[in-house]
């Protein structure tokens, strides 16, 4: 699994690629955490995420409420289609925001 | 005369009051000689040898307890031999005796009286048991007398009687002593054989052993997907020597077979085992298998036994030789291989399978059952709408009918799928049947995988998961669905079971199954609380709580089984195979 961060137009743009499991979701966790600590909106890119278990999920729900509670932006953007039907068994399919494209997201959240 | 009589009274009470003859011997042979007036005296036995006469008790100045003399030399060898009173006045002039003693000791025989010990047996055969001998008579001639020769010979005779008797019933003592052992042994057992089971499970047996302890056995247990294992076998012979092997090949067979072994594997195991420590010339004919009360089928591995007999519902027999030689016969001889299988279909019908007890067992007199007599007894016993614990309790009945007590360890196991047949669903037992075509996809185990339970292990269990999902025809979406489900019960065993423990491990096996695909996940950490393990409310929202939902969401079910040895955890997946 790789964690890519960069930052466009003030927001945050962390790609996910690779599997993110019970052994590397807590990177993911830290990589987020870090951002929304750090005062940034974020945008998560799972375009190519190829496998993501209840562990990943947990973190970008963490992630999620930490942001909210923050009063900062966070959406998930270009979701394949394997991350999104383990959001859609999970019912958090309509819980995140979530766009087709990084671009927008990041308008959306800018 | 009365001090002899009262001699004769006291000697026998002494000897009935204990079985410690050894100190009454020292005793009796004292008055004796007191009352004879000798200046010595000995008591000798004849060793179980019958080579030696062994002194038990001595009398006198010199005292030679322990001394041994070959039992064909010396007055004493003499008398003993040919069973006559000897009194020798001088013993000087005696060819027989040998002055040895007296010359070690420094004490002066001079003459000799001596008395054998002999008893008729039970049999009425003469049985020796010894003699008593005095020496020198201390009066003032120092002749002994012919009454002291009569007095001794009533003595020795008596003595004789009560050191046979009190020797009989220390035998007897033993005797009993073993038998107690023995019944001991049978309740233990018989403690090995399964108990029997409730009317609708489909297998029964029957054990009557030809004496107390049995060489024969039969064993049967349910595996964790609901595949009965089973097992009869024959120890060659019958005493206390085929009871010790057959104690060990049955628990070899519960252990073993627990594994979930292959039959023919199952029997190869064991007789590697009972090779390795070798029971020169003992060997066991055993047949083992597994039944699928699913399907009615059965795999059947046969080392050596008498064939077992399937019967038909169209009311034919087929009989199932051996393939290959007793567990038991050297592996330099027969390879060691495993032990060729057969497969068959119940479809409703029964498989009996026996010991040559039951087949070589009489019926009347001298007339032996048989094959043919027990197919008979088993149409029978249908006929009159019997079970089929019924039916084979019948035969051994019929045959302990006789006075004479069994020829050998009557035997019999049946496994009766009629009622199983019934409740089948035709469909499955189709496509279980399809799935035995070589052009079929693998039926049974798929992989096992043995793994650290760690959360790098996962990708593993993860790769192995979709590749057999997808083998097993899946689409691509079920398969990713699956995986998922599978990685978060393992998960669970990584951060719940073992709770973060890093040294856990986990067998994760992957088999297909009567149209399903299931996963096993066997853990060895402290038992789950199930009641414990609910899903989440999705409503609330917040991280973590999310395995079990998805797995429940994925597949068909999720049980946990009793795992083989009772250790860990053992979690069932199942998802049909559409």
């Amino acid at each position: 699994m790789e964690i890519n961060t960069s930052e466009q137009s003030g927001v945050k743009i962390v790609a996910l690629s690779g599997e993110v499991d019970l052994s590397t979701s807590p990177q993911v966790r830290n990589a987020l955490l870090d951002c929304i600590l750090g005062g940034s909106s974020v945008v998560v890119d799972l375009s190519q995420v190829a496998y993501i278990d209840s562990s990943g999920i947990a973190s970008l729900v963490e992630a999620f409420q930490s942001a909210k509670s923050r009063g900062q932006g966070f959406a998930l953007a270009n979701i394949g289609q394997t991350p999104m039907r383990v959001l859609q068994l999970a019912r958090l399919d309509k819980v995140f925001v979530i766009h087709d494209a990084v671009d927008d997201a990041v308008a959306a959240l800018g | 005369m009365s001090k002899q009589l009262d001699l004769l009274a006291q000697m026998g009470r002494d000897f009935a009051a204990s079985q410690d003859i050894e100190p009454i011997m020292t005793r009796a042979l004292a008055r004796i000689a007191c009352l004879v007036e000798a200046e010595g005296g000995a008591l000798f036995l004849l060793n179980s040898a019958e080579d030696s006469l062994i002194c038990h008790a001595s009398y006198g100045p010199v005292d030679i307890m322990g001394l041994s003399v070959p039992s064909d030399q010396g007055i004493v060898g003499r008398s003993l031999a040919h069973n006559v009173c000897e009194m020798v006045r001088d013993v000087s002039l005696d060819d027989s005796f040998h002055n040895n003693l007296d010359q070690q000791s420094g004490f002066s025989t001079k003459s000799i009286l001596c008395a054998p010990m002999v008893v008729r047996g039970r049999t009425g055969a003469e049985e020796r048991i010894g003699a008593i001998e005095l020496v020198n008579k201390t009066d003032v001639h120092g002749l002994f007398s012919v009454n002291d020769l009569k007095f001794l010979e009533v003595l020795a005779a008596s003595a004789g009687l009560a050191i046979h008797n009190a020797r009989m019933a220390v035998e007897l003592a033993e005797k009993e002593v073993m038998r107690r052992e023995l019944e001991r042994a049978a309740e233990i057992q018989r403690g090995l054989l399964p108990p029997p089971g409730d009317g609708n499970f489909p297998i029964s047996g029957v054990n009557r052993p030809a004496r107390v302890v049995s060489g024969d056995f039969f064993d049967h247990f349910l595996l964790y997907d609901g595949r009965i294992a089973f097992t009869l076998a024959d120890v060659s012979g019958k005493g206390m020597n085929a009871a010790l092997l057959m104690a060990k090949s049955a628990s070899l067979f519960r252990c073993l077979g627990k594994e979930d072994l292959r039959p023919g594997r199952l029997l190869q195991r064991i007789n590697a085992e009972v090779c390795e420590t070798s029971m020169r010339g003992m060997f066991v004919t055993m047949v083992a298998g597994v039944y699928d009360p699913e399907s009615g089928r059965v795999v059947l591995a046969n080392a050596g036994h008498e064939p077992p007999l399937l019967h038909k519902p169209d009311g034919t027999f087929v009989a199932l030789p051996a393939g290959a030689p007793p567990v038991g016969i050297p592996i330099e001889l027969t390879g060691g291989g495993p032990i060729p299988e057969d497969v068959l279909f119940l479809d409703g019908g029964c498989l009996y399978i026996f010991t040559d007890g039951v087949t070589e067992g009489y019926i009347s007199g001298q007339d032996e059952l048989g094959t043919d007599g027990l197919k008979a007894m088993i149409m029978d016993g249908l006929r009159e709408k019997r079970s089929a614990a019924d039916r084979i309790e019948r035969v051994a009945e019929c045959l302990s009918k006789s006075e004479e007590p069994l020829r050998d360890d009557v035997t019999i196991l049946v496994i009766d799928d009629a009622a199983n047949a019934l409740t089948r669903c035709a469909t499955l037992a189709d496509r279980s049947r399809e799935d035995q075509k070589p052009d079929k996809p693998i039926v049974g185990s798929l992989c096992k995988l043995s793994l650290p339970a760690r959360a790098q292990s996962l990708i593993l269990v993860r790769r192995a998961v979709e590749a057999s999902a997808n083998l097993s025809g899946f689409s691509k979406e079920q398969t990713q669905d699956i995986v998922l489900a599978v990685d978060e019960a393992c998960q669970n065993v990584v951060r719940h079971a073992y709770k973060g423990e890093l040294d856990g491990d986990m067998i994760v096996e992957i088999r297909r199954e009567h149209g399903n695909y299931i996963i096993l996940i066997r853990d060895f950490a402290p038992p789950v609380d199930e009641s414990k393990i609910k899903p989440r409310d999705l409503n609330d929202v917040r991280p973590g709580g999310l395995g079990i939902h998805f797995i429940r969401e994925v597949m068909d079910s999720m049980n946990y089984l009793s795992p083989p040895d009772g250790q860990g955890n053992l979690l069932r997946l199942k998802k049909a195979i559409l």
